[in-house]
């Protein structure tokens, strides 16, 4: 029963967040661009909008499939990542899982939207997708050794233990190894979705996208998962450089805190092609990256 | 919809535009108005530049007008989008692949048309290839007339459309599916066999109506 | 043939399986004065056992169906004694001739396919043959060394001796195993040999290179740390192993990412998760020794799995290449789920048991410290789900491409019992990370006198640093996957089926059947524009050995200078010569 109750809970906790962030997110983008922008509610809106739309189009049943199976990979990210530390709430079922499964539980529900877009049989979206993970072959390689750094320093996989080592401002992961964040960073934005790496979906300017074919409840569906898989990346990279949360208005902050420095990365950076993009993560992050290793793996090795 | 019968000039019209009268209605219980409620909230608009009111979108979506705070937004495909604006006129090319692209929307959606051109051809009356009445091919929910229109007008539709959707008058996508055959041999008289194929639209005679 | 001839050949298929419930002994007997043979059945080689007797069958059951080649059956079976025979050795004897017949009967196997023609045929045995003489150079020298054929630890060499016998063996199971720039026979083998063989060639025999890279583990049981001491928490011999590995898979990956036929694909693929395997055993702690074996259980599922069904394909279709085929996924489902299956064991998915696979490697390569390795790693393996991709999506998804695609029907049931069974493992252990680990891998470990990983219940992979729980994960993922379609279906509002493949946002166009829709052929073709990617891909191990022989030309030409026409010159040669050797043998204190 608490664990029914606490998995409800968390996916309401990561959808409210998911629809309230990106609303901040499209009045910040707004007031930057010295515009009003929409209410903070905007995105709640069009998820509804695209919910109760009363016609939806498919493709046949993989097509239908595939939103289900993205909105199920998000649900159990949501599920696998600890929201609380040192709290029985909010856990979901994150003491089965580790930090490795979770970066692939972040992409099967893509993948399996892939599927979907497939048999759409839209040449479009079959592109979008073949950009998507040329993006993610990219951004996964510093990502990973970024938090491969991670669990190198606490020696552990389970996002629990890593949390649980970060007592206090001075144990913080931001704080003992700044150099891991560093390399995360970028490639934390692009799987964000982020500009300047959002040429996947490429929102309103590019015909071409996986999102090409669908329309009515499956984009609502496709729109919810985002928000929500976003949450969960976020409240992932709270639990392991900035010490986890305690309680649900901590957890608020600090992910909001996380997201503002992210947004306002991607606010003032125009999109890159694809290739600039997996250039760019191959150079910058993952050359950061294997400075990183340099420094605090081999370096400390060799003089001891 | 706009109809010369009850009064005359500017004034009018617009007034009419804003509080129309003797449209049918298709409200039902609460949960039908909360969700009138929240599609009015969020349009998602299919730019089909067409002709040069094209120009004219450019800046409502941008900082000076800015679109986005009345929930306005561009979509990238016609899957994804609520309403299709005509911006401008259309020649019988451009006829069919609106007419493709209307039919790939998903319902509820609504076609806005923009400037003089689309009520009755404007400054092309006389053109041999461009269509005078886009109301004989597509159901039109807004003309925003003018030549062009600037973008207040265009906020002025939106606004109008939006209210429309609020009190849950029934759209141009029900019309055109009560008059789907009227609407097709209109369509066919201009376009020819280059009309859409069957498949685009034969779902309308299902009858499987939400 | 009549179905006596039929029900015989499916016994001796079984008989890995016969063997391995039945052998309980160890046999011996002399050959001639100082040799002995014997056969006894490893731990090790009982985990290879266990794969080739899950394989066996499956391969067999489709090769039966009508009309079937007799000599086919014939040299199948001698391939799988050999192998059986490859497998038992306890001595190096039986073990050279298990491998000679498996090298000799997979190459006349390999002959049966009409494709196959003589560019592949000479690659495949001029590498079999030269894997076949290293590993005889590498036994004789052990012979030499120990003075006996048997398997065992070799203690006494000393370094120098041991460094040869560990070259000359790794290269042997290298070339077998096909690690960069080794490699070079398997794309094309794969590709042309018979459809069913090469899931075998695939699945098992690139096994065997696999085992014998292990077996030489045992043979030097601190090789890897011995030569030359460790490099941070791993050993400094194992850290090139392992890059050797890594960067087979890169570019074997990139490979497969641009090739246009499917079976290419499948075979460069095989190349790049043997890389990891190679990359586990260079690390060679006990989690990444348990890591490479769950590798090569997944490995053998995964890719019989997926050859079989595009056997089927090839057979319903009579085409391979990805431009040819497109929308089966309604006419032939269940291969179109055997391939699902596939590319999540094989792009290590959770929660199938590929990932279980991947993350006792990448947890192993956290262990060792060897941070550069692991994100090589995962270079190659997030760049595989981009032929994971194309390889469901290009037969299965999109649009047919061709009037055989459109009229497929469903593969034979002889092809689809394997699939079924092949899915069902690969489901199975998935769920039950822990059993593989419990019943196959944590004996072997004991046996190589490695710590086991251990495991507290089947559902769950538990290692120092933390694991999951398979059954969970999959309870969580059903669960949501059902509540999310049921609400969806409980919204209001109609689903609408398109009502023709072509009702595609296009821009406003109408496309019809001639529009070029599918983009099987092209996925990946971009990504030549990315700097790496498109250098790794302009090269070609060809260039690399044709570099080799103009090499080899050049010094040749240069040690031809000395033999001028001139007989004086000669004697003056052999005077200096004499002379230089005189001069050492003295300094040497030989005089």
């Amino acid at each position: 029963m608490h664990a029914v109750v606490d998995s409800l809970a968390m996916i309401a906790v990561s959808y409210v967040m998911g629809f309230l962030f990106y609303g901040f997110y499209r009045q910040l983008n707004a007031r930057v661009q010295r515009r009003w922008g929409p209410s903070i509610w905007q995105n709640f809106f069009d998820n509804m909008k695209f919910f109760f739309k009363s016609e939806t189009l498919t493709h046949g049943p993989m097509f239908f499939f595939g939103p289900m199976i993205i909105m199920a990979g998000a649900f159990t990210t949501v599920l696998f990542v600890p929201f609380l530390k040192d709290s029985d709430w909010l856990q979901g079922f994150s003491q089965y899982g580790n930090l490795i499964l979770i970066i692939y539980l972040l992409v099967v529900g893509p993948l399996g939207n892939a599927l979907a877009v497939g048999s759409s049989g839209n040449p479009f979206g079959v592109m979008g997708v073949t950009r998507g993970l040329t993006r993610l072959m990219g951004l996964e390689v510093p990502f990973f050794l970024g938090l491969a750094l991670v669990m190198l320093q606490h020696e552990t996989t389970s996002v629990h233990a890593i949390m649980a080592a970060q007592d206090g401002l001075a144990n913080w992961g931001l704080v003992t190894n700044p150099i891991a964040f560093c390399v995360i960073l970028l490639p934390f934005i692009a799987s964000q979705n982020g500009s300047p790496f959002d040429v996947v979906g490429a929102p309103v300017e590019v015909y071409a996208g996986p999102r090409v074919e669908f329309g009515g409840r499956l984009l609502g569906v496709l729109m919810t998962q985002n928000m929500m898989m976003s949450i969960a990346k976020l409240v992932l990279v709270v639990d392991l450089f900035m010490g986890g949360a305690t309680n649900i208005l901590v957890l608020i902050g600090k992910a909001f805190a996380l997201f503002l420095l992210t947004t306002v990365v991607s606010m003032v950076f125009p999109r890159l092609k694809t290739e600039q993009a997996v250039d760019f993560f191959w150079k910058v992050p993952l050359g950061l990256g294997v400075l990183a290793v340099i420094l605090t793996v081999w370096l400390p090795s060799w003089s001891a | 919809m706009y109809h010369k019968t009850q009064c005359e000039g500017f004034q009018c019209e617009q007034a009419m535009l804003e509080v129309p009268d003797g449209v049918e209605a298709v409200r039902e219980g609460v949960l039908d108005r909360l969700i009138a409620w929240m599609r009015q909230k969020s349009l998602f608009v299919l730019a089909y530049g067409t002709g040069c009111g094209a120009i004219e979108m450019r800046p409502l979506m941008t900082s000076r007008f800015d679109a986005e705070r009345f929930g306005v937004i561009g979509a990238a495909t016609p899957r994804q989008a609520d309403v299709l604006i005509i911006s401008g006129y259309l020649a019988l090319k451009t006829l069919r692949r609106v007419i493709r692209s209307y039919e790939q929307m998903q319902e509820p959606k609504y076609v806005i048309a923009l400037g003089s051109c689309t009520i009755n051809g404007g400054m092309y009356w006389d053109s041999y290839n461009t269509v005078k009445q886009v109301d004989r091919y597509i159901p039109v929910d807004i003309y925003i007339n003018g030549c062009m229109p600037r973008p207040e007008a265009l906020i002025e539709g939106f606004v109008a459309l939006q209210a429309r959707i609020k009190n849950g008058e029934k759209g141009g996508y029900h019309h055109y599916r009560e008059n789907i055959d009227w609407y097709k041999a209109n369509q066919r008289k201009v376009l020819g066999d280059q009309v859409p194929p069957a498949y685009t639209y034969d779902w309308y005679h299902a009858g499987d109506v939400a | 043939m009549s179905w006596m001839l039929r029900l015989l050949f499916l016994a001796v298929s079984l008989s890995p399986a016969a063997l391995l419930m039945a052998w309980d002994a160890d046999l011996s007997w002399p050959l001639i004065e100082g040799v002995r043979l014997s056969l006894t059945l490893t731990p090790l080689a009982g985990f290879f056992l266990v794969l080739l007797a899950l394989v066996a069958p499956l391969i067999a059951l489709p090769m039966l169906r009508r009309p079937s080649d007799v000599p086919s059956l014939v040299l199948f079976v001698l391939l799988l004694i050999g192998m059986q025979l490859l497998l038992l050795a306890g001595d190096f004897v039986s073990f050279f001739i298990g491998w000679e017949v498996m090298t000799w009967s997979s190459y006349l196997l390999l002959l049966r396919s009409p494709r196959t023609d003589m560019v592949t045929s000479q690659s495949y045995i001029l590498f079999n043959l030269a894997s076949a003489f290293l590993l005889l150079a590498g036994i004789l020298v052990f012979y030499s060394v120990t003075g006996d054929f048997l398997i065992r630890a070799a203690t006494e060499v000393s370094r120098p001796q041991a460094l040869s016998l560990v070259v000359l063996f790794g290269l042997a199971f290298l070339i077998k195993a096909g690690t960069l720039p080794l490699h070079i026979w398997i794309p094309r083998s794969y590709d042309q040999a018979p459809d069913l063989f090469s899931a075998f060639l695939s699945g098992s025999i690139s096994k065997m290179g696999v085992y014998g890279l292990i077996l030489l583990l045992t043979l030097f049981p601190d090789a890897l740390t011995g030569f030359a001491g460790r490099f941070l928490n791993g050993p400094a011999v194992g850290y090139l192993l392992a890059w050797v590995g890594v960067i087979t898979s890169i570019v074997a990956t990139f490979k497969a990412i641009s090739q246009e036929d499917m079976k290419r694909l499948l075979a460069y693929s095989s190349i790049a998760q043997v890389g990891y395997i190679t990359t586990a055993i260079g690390v060679g702690s006990s989690l990444a020794l348990a890591g490479a074996l769950y590798l090569a259980l997944v490995h053998t599922l995964v890719k019989v799995l997926l050859f079989i069904s595009v056997a089927g394909i090839v057979l319903q279709t009579g085409q391979r290449r990805f431009n040819d085929l497109g929308r089966l996924i309604e006419r032939m489902p269940i291969s179109f789920f055997g391939v699902l299956i596939g590319i999540i064991g094989l792009a290590g998915m959770p929660p199938l048991p590929g990932f279980a696979a991947k993350y006792l490697v990448f947890v192993s390569l956290v262990d060792a410290r060897w941070l550069l390795l692991l994100a090589a790693m995962i270079l190659a393996s997030t760049a595989a789900f981009i032929y994971c991709y194309k390889l469901v999506y290009a037969p299965f998804l999109g649009h047919a491409n061709s009037p055989e695609a459109r009229e497929a029907r469903e593969a034979p049931w002889p092809y689809l019992v394997p699939q079924v069974i092949l899915m069902g493992l690969l489901v199975l252990f998935g769920l039950f990370p822990g059993l593989a680990i419990d019943v196959l891998i944590d004996p072997v470990l004991v046996g190589l006198q490695m710590a086991p990983i251990g495991s507290e219940s089947w559902a769950k992979l538990s290692t120092a640093y933390g694991g999951y729980d398979g059954v969970v994960l999959m309870l969580v993922f059903g669960t949501a996957f059902a509540l999310v379609t049921g609400l969806f279906l409980l919204l209001r509002g109609r689903m609408r089926r398109a009502g023709s493949p072509h009702d595609l946002s296009f821009a406003g166009e109408v496309p019809t059947a001639e529009t070029p829709l599918h983009y099987g052929a092209g996925m990946g073709r971009e990504l030549r524009r990315i700097p790496l990617v498109g250098w790794i891909l302009r090269q070609g191990t060809q260039g690399f050995y044709l570099g080799l022989a103009g090499q080899m030309r050049a010094a040749a030409a240069l040690l031809g200078t000395l033999y001028v026409g001139r007989p004086q010159t000669w004697i003056l040669i052999a005077v200096v010569v004499f002379a230089l050797s005189l001069a050492v043998q003295a300094m040497m204190g030989g005089l």
